[in-house]
């Protein structure tokens, strides 16, 4: 199974995202992931899906169909070298009085993460990355601490070509034929 | 008498403020905007305010009031089919609108212009299971190629322009206009201005293609040694049957049709070789597993053409013409596509090609076309024993109305037969319902092809389990004074489910067997003429009779109990399976 990130931008319109998601659903596909946001361009949204595939032509067959929305202005498919990509994920750990000290030193330079909030008896540390370096660092964490929630966002990315959106918005050839 | 002393006020004219309109009075302004002269609806709670507009503009649109709202939608394809313009159909909200379902599918699927405005509860209560609420964006959502619910007046211009533009343009296709009772009622807070949609910046359908693409196109076809054409339904819709003909004589290329595809080139043009799929011909079938190029107009390999796919023309260079860039490669891989309108490429095409000998190649269709006429169609149209056959009655048809009539099918045996054995003449004449297959088409969407070629004979041909279906817009048709002329094949039988369990379940006919009504005394009931024919020495009078009938007729023929259709490819066989028996 390889995984492809699916780049989709939209006009922002109420009941897009089920458009969109019907997509998959009638094709028997699971998102792994799906972040939305608006782009750099007011009422344009991004759609970032995740979903893993063995077939490279289905996934092209896929986002034809994608293309084929009214409201989708280009949707671009990428394999994982194509785009940087980054995840946040939060994690509230328990730090009881009298337990185990955090060690924020290897948390801050060994794994990148951050405190961001202090309660009472608990933390909440910010972590970003890929998949893997996110679950590395939940690895650790929880050898040293009981973890009281994990949340883990979608996938943001941003392709690795020079063109963005903007340039390729007004009258470009994608625009016909993906 | 007291004098009358006070003096006339004098009258000062004020500038007077801009009338507003409500959100109904608007959609109807749109509508005679959009140049729609036709509306199939039925109204209800949630529309009311729609239809009390309606009322001031009834010398501007037709509104045909419908038994049930699936008629209205297939009355609107049918009237799309012929026209090229949207069917439009005005219904209530819940049940008014999920009764259209069936025909929305229908429409998608079959590339058919369509508006349906639907009522929906006031915006206060969307989303509170009000009375007749149901989540029609929802619901429709995959099933239209746009949709969008209005909550206010002002929306009202603007969204229908986009409406019958997304319709009509690129592939065409079914959108749906939800609109709250709240915003057919509300005032607009400016003055109703209404200009066409042109442009969508997220939707451009390519209409004229890439010239490298045609380039590489033409270079294949001029390089074929046995090539041959597959033209589907979207050569009609781009009005491209005068480029297709001028395209095959020029480069003698043998052409076949889709089911949807029939009528584009006339049934007795010397290079038309019949049509693909399941049910064709036997030659187009076989030997599109034998030629070099396909070229692919208009059609997008469904799978009752390719029967399996991936032994579907493995051997050719395949060449795809389509409009819409999702079908390339879904399903056959192209080797060039070419992305546009039909009748741009075609015309595009037209320079670049050269006129070529392939006669040794089309005399190979009509080895297997002279097995087919030998084992099929002479035994089908020459019988003297038994009931009547299929084959004989649409045969008789369109030598009566010499291939001229519109023939509106409904789904099953005698849709099949229908398009074996009637020889059509000019384009835009095959009205059925291919990719969906809707059993209870044929009759409504009749109906709505006669309102839209009101000077163009329009025949039916019904089969007896499709007809319970949608019998009750025989009241449309009798109200309205359609002279639309239904034939019902009555085999008592579901005939092609049975015949499928004869082949392939052991003749174990599970529920196909109808004990049906007297459907003569039923049309007489709603007011329409009609008689039964059963025996063959009548059938040519019996249909003179139909056919001479000023107004609308149902003729009831009783046919052969246990026929079957052949050729048949056997589903999930290759197209050269194809049996003859």
């Amino acid at each position: 199974m390889t995984t492809y990130t699916i780049c989709i931008f939209t006009e922002n319109t109420i009941g897009l995202l089920n458009r969109i998601t019907i997509i998959f659903t009638r094709r028997r596909i699971n998102i792994e992931s799906l972040t939305v946001s608006e782009t750099e361009r007011k009422g344009v949204s991004r759609f970032t899906i995740v979903i893993k595939h063995d077939s490279r032509e289905a996934v092209e067959k896929l986002v034809r169909q994608i293309r084929k929305i009214v409201e989708v202005m280009a949707v671009f498919g990428y394999l994982n070298d194509e785009i940087v990509f980054n995840e946040i994920a939060l994690f509230k750990v328990s730090t009881p009085l009298g337990g185990k000290a955090l060690d924020v030193e290897t948390i801050n330079t060994r794994y990148k993460a951050w405190v961001v909030y202090w309660g009472l008896d608990y933390v909440v540390i910010e972590k970003t990355g890929a998949e893997t370096e996110i679950f590395d660092f939940f690895s650790y964490l929880r050898q040293q601490h009981e973890i009281l929630e994990f949340v883990r966002s979608g996938r943001v990315a941003v392709g690795k070509t020079e063109k963005g959106l903007v340039e390729y918005l007004p009258e470009a050839e994608w625009a016909y034929y993906l | 008498m007291e004098a009358i002393t006070s003096v006339m006020p004098e009258i000062q004219e004020e500038p007077q403020a801009p009338t507003l309109i409500n959100g109904s009075q608007a959609l109807m302004r749109a509508l005679v905007a959009e140049g729609v002269e036709t509306i199939f609806g039925y109204p209800g709670g949630a529309i009311m305010p729609v239809y009390d507009a309606l009322y001031d503009f009834q010398d501007q649109i037709n509104h045909i009031l419908v038994r049930h709202e699936q008629g209205a939608a297939h009355a609107a394809e049918g009237y799309a089919r012929v026209t090229g313009r949207a069917g439009v159909c005005l219904v209530t909200s819940g049940p008014g609108a999920t009764n259209l379902v069936t025909g929305i599918a229908d429409a998608l699927i079959d590339s058919t212009p369509m508006v349906c405005i639907v009522g929906q509860v006031g915006k206060k209560l969307l989303g509170t299971d009000a009375f007749q609420e149901a989540d029609v964006m929802g619901v429709t959502m995959p099933i239209t190629k746009w949709n969008y619910q209005i909550t206010s007046a002002d929306e009202v211009p603007d969204v229908l322009a986009k409406a019958f533009y997304i319709a009509q343009s690129g592939r065409p296709g079914p959108v749906l206009i939800d609109i709250t009772k709240s915003a057919q009622l509300e005032l607009m807070t400016r003055p109703f201005a209404y200009e066409r949609c042109q442009n969508i910046i997220s939707y451009r359908p390519r209409l004229v293609p890439k010239r490298d693409q045609v380039e590489a196109a033409a270079r294949l076809i001029n390089e074929a040694k046995r090539p041959y054409a597959l033209v589907g339904h979207g050569v009609q819709i781009a009005k491209a049957e005068d480029e297709l003909r001028l395209f095959v004589e020029k480069t003698g290329i043998p052409v076949a049709t889709t089911l949807l595809g029939q009528s584009t080139i006339p049934t007795n043009h010397p290079l038309y070789v019949g049509w693909l799929g399941m049910h064709g011909n036997y030659g187009p079938n076989v030997l599109t597993d034998e030629a070099d190029v396909i070229i692919a107009i208009g059609m997008r390999f469904d799978d009752r053409v390719t029967g399996d796919a991936s032994k579907y023309i493995r051997q050719a260079k395949v060449i795809h013409i389509e409009i819409d860039p999702s079908e390339i490669d879904k399903i056959i891989r192209a080797d060039a596509p070419v992305v546009g309108d039909a009748k741009e490429v075609l015309k595009a095409l037209l320079p670049l090609v050269h006129p070529n000998d392939h006669t040794v190649w089309r005399n190979e269709f009509r080895k297997y076309d002279a097995i087919e006429h030998e084992s099929i169609t002479v035994p089908e149209l020459t019988s003297t024993e038994g009931k009547i056959r299929m084959a004989e009655v649409i045969d008789l048809v369109s030598k009566k109305t010499k291939g001229e009539a519109i023939l509106v099918t409904d789904v099953g045996q005698h849709q099949m037969m229908a398009s074996r054995y009637y020889q059509f003449r000019r384009p835009n004449s095959l009205v059925t319902s291919g990719g969906m297959g809707t059993m209870g088409f044929a009759l409504p969407a009749a109906f709505g092809a006669k309102v839209g070629a009101p000077d163009r004979e329009v025949v039916a041909i019904i089969g007896d389990g499709c007809f319970q279906m949608t019998l009750q817009e025989l009241g449309t048709i009798v109200q309205n004074k359609q002279p639309v002329k239904a034939i019902i094949l009555n085999n008592n039988f579901l005939g092609m489910v049975r015949q499928w369990q004869q082949l392939f379940h052991e003749r174990r006919y599970s529920f196909v067997e109808l004990q049906n009504p007297d459907f003569i005394t039923i049309a007489k009931g709603f007011g329409m003429a009609g008689h039964t024919c059963d025996q063959r020495d009548n059938l040519s009078a019996s249909l003179d009779q139909m056919l001479a009938h000023d107004g609308p007729y149902l003729l009831e023929v009783i046919v052969e109990k246990e026929e079957n259709v052949f050729p048949m490819v056997p589903a999930g066989a290759s197209v050269s399976q194809i049996r003859l028996k």
